[in-house]
């Protein structure tokens, strides 16, 4: 069992904040879902088919971790709130000692 | 449980909806002896299920329910049919690899570019109509249009849609329904015709590659076996020659037929298209052509509290899904405007989750939006009940005669 040492941050799109600690190698969206974060509909349950698990993560989080490779950066094309430099999909972001104490905005919508 | 039992008829689809909401509070998940699957009720399980694909393999999604006699595979054999199952009903590693080059055609973005030409071809259709008293539905639009879509996909031009959809009904027969003994033989050669023109269409595209699918893969593939060999390719295009269009010409007559039970709401979808999208993603919850999908359990298990050993075959009711009631507030009524009816399970969920999903809705959305906009007076005839055509995994109107009122 991997313990959950990997903090974040959520911010609903009305700016409430929620601080989670989430277990390495598991999805931020997973972590989401486990927690009951609203917002990230993952309507494909996370095999990067419908776009719906759109995250803005803040920027230095962004940098840290590995850019999102082309098919991810295809679909993030597809979304339906504006796509933002460091938009990514949920399903893509894998909890890691980079992404500690990322904050993980949530966007208007997610279709 | 006894009682869901004996009286869940695996292949009769009337009186389906209401024996699941009665089962739903009470029986998460129940024997069917008549097909020797477990069946599962709540959405939250058929979630659980389709989102494990370590505990719960996907091997048994498309086996003959009735299974095929020996003569059958032999002659199968002998005819050269080494179609493999490389996509619904494989499990990773191999499913991870084949998908990896299926997502770079049928994707979102990709699939989005065929807006133009499905319109026109909704469109087309559509005009046929006009000038018409009465109409089915059915035989003028819903049965074809979703063919010709996968005509579009293919790069294929030379081959009447009705050859291929009544190719497919044999196929979906023969894995999903209950045939006869001589039903099963005789299916035997239209099997290999259908097979051959799928391996006739890679090898055509093989020496002269076009803008489609068969194409993109054997560049993707790139002569490497270990990528993607021919003959999974070729089992690709076969799966996509029935995958692209069977559940869409379920999925949209379905759709439409309740629409069009509800006058008020066929009005309401005249008068404001934009909510169009979600009355179809209503739509796709309240009725979903794809009522049931398979899974087998690769360890010991328990849902809904009951233990079941590794082996053990589920049918997950997507049907029953579709309407339970922890996820949808008065779940039997058909809500247009319903704000969670994307929640629906009808095109799967995780790994195996459906890669044709967003031309399945464009197809079904613009179907409504020209059928309202041409004829906002359209009104079902129901004089007499319709059947619904079904085998254990999908459903849909046999026939869908309207009365057009232009």
């Amino acid at each position: 069992m991997v313990p959950p040492n990997i903090k974040l941050t959520f911010v609903s799109p009305e700016g409430d904040h929620t601080e989670i600690a989430g277990p390495a190698g598991h999805t931020v969206m997973k972590v989401a879902s486990d927690n009951g974060i609203e917002g990230i509909a993952a309507e494909c349950g996370g095999s990067m088919s419908c776009g719906t698990c759109h995250v803005y993560l803040d920027a230095a989080a962004f940098e840290r971790i590995e850019a999102p490779n082309e098919a991810e950066r295809d679909m993030l094309d597809l979304v339906a709130s504006a796509r933002q430099p460091t938009s990514r999909l949920s399903c893509q972001v894998v909890l890691g000692e980079a992404l500690d104490g990322a904050v993980v905005t949530i966007p208007e919508q997610q279709f | 449980m006894q009682s869901a039992s004996s009286r869940f008829k695996p292949f009769a689809h009337e009186g389906m909806y209401k024996l699941f909401a009665e089962l739903r509070p009470n029986v998460p998940i129940f024997y069917s002896p008549d097909i020797d699957y477990w069946v599962v009720t709540r959405r939250e399980d058929v979630l659980a299920t389709l989102r494990d694909p370590d505990r719960f393999s996907a091997v048994n999604a498309t086996q003959p329910v009735t299974p095929w006699p020996a003569e059958l595979m032999q002659y199968l054999t002998e005819q050269g049919f080494t179609n493999e199952s490389v996509q619904v009903a494989c499990d990773p590693p191999r499913h991870s690899r084949v998908r990896s080059h299926v997502q770079g055609f049928l994707n979102p973005k990709r699939l989005q570019g065929y807006e133009a030409a499905v319109r026109a071809l909704v469109k087309s259709y559509v005009e046929a109509m006009k000038g018409k008293d009465v109409v089915d539905l059915v035989d003028a639009l819903t049965y074809e249009l979703p063919a010709m879509t996968a005509f579009l996909l293919l790069g294929v031009t030379d081959i009447d849609p009705r050859r291929i959809k009544s190719w497919t009904e044999l196929r979906v027969k023969l894995m999903h329904g209950h045939p006869t003994y001589e039903e099963q033989m005789a299916a035997g050669g239209d099997l290999i015709d259908f097979w051959r023109f799928s391996c006739d269409l890679v090898e055509q595209r093989k020496i002269a590659p076009k803008d489609d699918y068969p194409s993109w893969l054997l560049a993707s593939r790139g002569g490497d076996d270990t990528k993607l060999t021919e003959n999974e390719i070729k089992s690709l295009t076969f799966a996509l020659l029935l995958a692209a269009h069977e559940t869409t010409s379920n999925a949209s007559a379905n759709i439409i037929m309740e629409l069009l039970r509800r006058p008020d709401d066929w009005k309401a979808l005249g008068e404001d298209p934009s909510l169009i999208p979600n009355a179809v993603e209503e739509g796709f919850r309240y009725v979903s052509s794809v009522v049931a999908w398979r899974r087998q359990a690769k360890v010991d298990f328990e849902i809904g509290g009951v233990s079941l050993p590794q082996g053990t075959k589920l049918l997950l009711s997507l049907a029953s899904a579709g309407r339970d009631e922890a996820t949808f507030e008065n779940s039997e009524v058909f809500d247009i405007r319903r704000k969670n009816a994307r929640s629906h399970v009808a095109f799967g969920n995780g790994i195996h989750f459906c890669m044709g999903a967003p031309i399945a809705r464009m197809q079904v959305r613009m179907m409504i939006e020209e059928l309202t906009a041409t004829f906002p007076r359209m009104e079902l005839i129901e004089d007499e009940p319709i059947e619904i055509a079904g085998v254990l995994t999908f459903r849909g109107p046999a026939r869908l005669p309207v009365r057009l009122n232009a």
